[in-house]
């Protein structure tokens, strides 16, 4: 299987460690992984302002760039999101590139949805031993269907328990642009979220979406807590958690 | 030009497809009044009205004598430390409701009466419901002023669901009375601290009596 | 309505610090989100039903001008009454012409939101109606002299105590503290006023257009008895709420209670049909309709038409993590959370309400719940589009983002920005790798700390890989 490796503006900027994390899984489940060398970010937040021209210009872009691939994958439920949902809906007035963006767009995957139903990894290189607790970020959740996936990956790991937050499923209060514009609201959110993680008393905080992640370890940091580790799903599950 | 033209221009203008006269489409879907998506059939009519009729705070009570049903309700009445006086639809008035020691009198509900004791169009399995029909012989303040409301209902006309008794009542009668009520326990409210407190405007209880219809 | 939802931003830091308001917000999380997921499982194929429930309400909108028109025929032939209003003042007019034609002096209301949007009280008041809420939350609030925070729970934003206070002063009676003591005095107050009102004003859930009805759910027997006892009844709602037939109306009561209140029926539904004959002992003598337009035609056929399949059931801001934290009365006018941020800026003006399509993270919990399948995101999504292009965008926002889009769309340049951006703000995070202020984000770092990145992109790092 030959996949486009997506790795997302914030992963390249922000956590390089996730972007090789992934490479790892996937070529642990037998794929071959390209990374086109020219792929910036999908448009996500110009799209979500309002900008849809800004959207459509990112869209054509990156069909460009990843249409020849058996399956595009992201580390990223958000990404994944708008390109499988969102990316279609932008080109419904011209039929022609409708039928393309639609078809690599039903081969565009989140991370551990392509992994549980495509590639099927069941040895997981990770080496992981302890509780940890998993945040189920947004997009990945209602606009992708991911839930069951993180966990069953996870599940196959001896040393990992999870313990499951009350209210795994509420948001955490990134929302892109949202978490600046809106700050005190947001705030207000990802304390709602540390406080459910911390009565886990996991020593860990996993999931699928950096932007969450950042969120979240900032008020937990912020709020004197040093110690909860805060990991994407794919640094567990390749064992590069010890970097993070 | 009229607020009713201006109105209708608008929509009519933002619909590109509109007809000038109702569509065939439009006069097919109300001959035929399809009905959606329905749970699946009870097993036991009876036993699934009853479930939920209590689930609901209704009291239930059941006879196969009609005769006795003034015997039950006082029985009720009296147990609750409530009054014996009320009101009773004129189908119900020559039940025998002295000799059981109860004051009815057959007249629509006043604001002082206690008690109102109506019969029932029919009744919804589904959800535990009655359906009452406003009209001169089923007066609607009898089921709504009194503290108590007393429902005498023939088992044989619970149906399944709320289509059901919509076709019972077109089968029945040529169009909707002035009121359908669906009665489904006692009056409640939860807007303090969202917490369900019965007994608001309308009656505290519901005594549903389950009883064979008159002249059987 | 008075629309303050220019207020939004701080209105959201005076909510977040009202402690009783966020005690009151939690029990609504648990008795609406909890009673909801308890009885939504009675419903045998929900997603089934919720597309059939979509597909009634587009019927109708779809077609809108003929259902209205074969509603109105029905309602007329049984002797109703039916208005055409355009705008919450002439709604107003309307009923206080009927009141002076009818020797109205006092009225008694169960709970209509379209009424909030008139502002039908106040203009009744200063014709001189006395009105009377009867609806416990809306008596309350009619007290307290506030609006509703929630479109079906008026009143959650009070707790017990301090409704307690409120009947002690107004009532002039010893204070109660139990909550069914509390509900037995209300009712004591307001049954003389269903007894003695001339005229009753209702809403209406639905309008069936078969039978030329109006439709009315409640749980507290006021809706009964403001609709049975005064010789006029007055029923206000909005133009979308035509529902072709009994049976399209039954699927839509199978999901409104469960959705709204966790009920699988409300105590009451009520089908009104025409006025009360010479032999009826009850009903009103005069039954008028009042249709109001407001600005909802501006959305048929339009791409926010799907907005007006609401029927109001409140599962979108009882499911919304905005609303839970903020509750109802931060968004400013008479409809909040996810269908009031997109209804406000529709129906009362998008430059009135910035904020609105803009406070939302998409996270798409309002959509799951919606029993008719409104794509709320999308619809929020719009109007922000609709804002960009009304120019309503800050300059830095727009800058901002034109900047990203262009740097996205440049390979070279976006990957040389990012580099000097992460080492920047590598230098920044220091020794605890964490950023405690960032320039231009103090929305960010005012709550929480930005963890600061490696100091290599991505695409460095796995070039310098592949090269060795």
């Amino acid at each position: 299987m030959r996949v486009g490796l997506f790795v997302t503006c914030l992963v390249d900027s922000m956590r390089p460690s996730i972007g090789f994390a992934t490479i790892n899984l996937l070529e642990a489940a037998g794929c071959e992984v390209t990374v086109p060398a020219q792929q910036t970010c999908c448009g996500q937040p110009g799209y979500n302002s309002g900008d849809r021209q800004a959207a459509i210009a990112l869209a054509k872009k990156f069909l460009d760039e990843f249409e020849a691939f058996d399956y595009v994958v992201l580390p990223s439920g958000s990404c994944a999101g708008m390109i499988r949902v969102h990316y279609p809906e932008l080109f419904r007035d011209d039929p022609a590139m409708l039928t393309r963006m639609s078809a690599v767009a039903q081969r565009t995957y989140e991370l551990t949805d392509f992994l549980t139903h495509i590639a099927k990894l069941d040895k997981i290189p990770g080496t992981f031993k302890g509780t940890l607790t998993y945040h189920d970020s947004c997009s990945g959740l209602r606009e992708l269907d991911v839930y069951k996936q993180p966990r069953a990956l996870l599940a196959k790991m001896d040393g990992v328990t999870l313990n499951e937050m009350v209210e795994s499923t509420t948001c955490c209060g990134f929302g892109g642009t949202f978490s600046v514009k809106y700050g005190e609201l947001s705030t207000r959110m990802a304390d709602n979220k540390c406080a459910h993680i911390t009565d886990t008393h996991a020593g860990a905080i996993v999931g699928g979406d950096l932007g969450c992640l950042l969120n979240i370890e900032g008020r937990l940091r912020r709020n004197g807590d040093h110690t909860t580790r805060v990991l994407h799903v794919a640094e567990v599950l390749s064992g590069m958690d010890k970097e993070a | 030009m009229s607020a009713r033209e201006n109105i209708l221009e608008r929509i009519r203008k933002a619909q590109a497809s509109a007809t000038a006269t109702p569509s065939a489409t439009l006069l097919s879907h109300l001959a035929q009044h399809p009905r959606g998506p329905l749970p699946p059939q009870p097993e036991n009519l009876l036993q699934c009205f009853k479930e939920r009729a209590l689930k609901l705070s209704s009291d239930i009570v059941e006879t196969a004598d009609i005769q006795e049903v003034p015997a039950l309700l006082a029985a009720y009445l009296i147990e609750r430390i409530l009054p014996v006086q009320g009101v009773c639809w004129p189908v119900l008035e020559n039940l025998p409701w002295p000799q059981a020691g109860l004051e009815i009198q057959s007249r629509p509900a006043k604001n002082q009466d206690m008690v109102g004791i109506t019969g029932a169009f029919c009744a919804i399995a589904e959800t535990g419901t009655l359906m009452m029909l406003s009209g001169p012989e089923t007066p609607a303040t009898t089921s709504l002023l009194p503290e108590t409301h007393v429902a005498i209902l023939d088992p044989a006309r619970i149906v399944a669901t709320m289509e059901d008794a919509w076709e019972l009542l077109r089968k029945e009668h040529k169009h909707p009375p002035r009121a359908v009520n669906f009665i489904s326990g006692p009056s409640r409210t939860a807007d303090i601290e969202q917490t369900v407190t019965l007994g608001a405007h309308g009656p505290y209880r519901v005594l549903l009596i389950l009883a064979p219809p008159l002249n059987t | 309505m008075h629309n303050t939802s220019l207020q939004f931003k701080k209105q959201v830091t005076i909510k977040l610090a009202d402690v009783r308001l966020q005690d009151a917000l939690s029990r609504l999380q648990s008795r609406f989100v909890g009673g909801r997921a308890a009885v939504i499982s009675e419903i045998h194929d929900l997603q089934e039903t919720r597309t059939a429930a979509a597909a009634i309400r587009d019927r109708v909108l779809n077609n809108l001008e003929h259902w209205l028109l074969h509603f109105e025929q029905q309602a007329t032939a049984r002797g109703a009454i039916v208005h055409w209003a355009e705008t919450g003042d002439d709604v107003n007019r309307i009923v206080t012409e009927i009141a002076a034609q009818h020797n109205v002096k006092t009225a008694a209301k169960s709970k209509s939101m379209v009424s909030e949007e008139c502002g039908l009280n106040d203009a009744l008041e200063q014709a001189g109606i006395s009105v009377m809420e009867t609806d416990l939350g809306e008596y309350i609030l009619q007290l307290a002299h506030e609006a509703p925070s929630h479109i079906v729970a008026p009143v959650v934003h009070k707790n017990k105590e301090e409704i307690a206070d409120l009947f002690a002063e107004k009532h002039n009676k010893p204070r109660k503290t139990d909550i069914a003591e509390l509900c037995r005095e209300a009712r004591e107050v307001l049954r003389p006023a269903f007894l003695n009102a001339d005229m009753g004003i209702s809403g209406a859930n639905f309008l069936i257009a078969e039978t030329g009805s109006a439709l009315i759910v409640t749980n507290e027997g006021n809706g009964r008895l403001v609709t049975t006892l005064p010789r006029v009844h007055v029923a206000i709602t909005g133009i979308e709420k035509v529902v072709p037939t009994l049976e399209d109306v039954t699927t839509l009561l199978r999901l409104l209670p469960r959705s709204a209140t966790g009920q699988s029926i409300t105590n009451y539904v009520s089908v009104l049909t025409g006025t009360k004959k010479p032999e009826d002992h009850d009903g009103p003598e005069h039954f008028h309709i009042i249709l109001l337009d407001n600005g909802r035609s501006k959305l048929v056929g339009s791409e926010m038409q799907e907005m007006l399949r609401c029927i109001r059931c409140g599962a979108c801001m009882n499911h919304c993590p905005v609303y839970q934290n903020i509750g109802g009365h931060a968004y400013g006018w008479v409809y909040p959370g996810p269908m009031g941020s997109i209804l406000t800026p529709m129906l009362s003006g998008i430059e009135k309400s910035p904020d609105l399509p803009n406070a939302s993270t998409f996270c798409g919990a309002c959509a799951v719940v919606c029993p008719v399948k409104i794509p709320l995101p999308d619809l929020l999504r719009r109007l922000r589009e609709k804002q960009m292009q009304l120019g309503m965008k800050s300059r830095q926002e727009t800058f901002m983002l034109r900047v990203w889009t262009w740097l996205a769309l440049h390979p070279k340049f976006y990957a040389l920005g990012n580099k000097i951006g992460v080492r920047i703000l590598q230098l920044m995070g220091g020794k605890d790798k964490l950023i405690h202020r960032l320039p231009g984000a103090g929305g960010w770092t005012n709550g929480r700390d930005f963890p600061a990145p490696a100091g290599k992109t991505f695409r460095e790092l796995y070039q310098q890989r592949k090269q060795s």
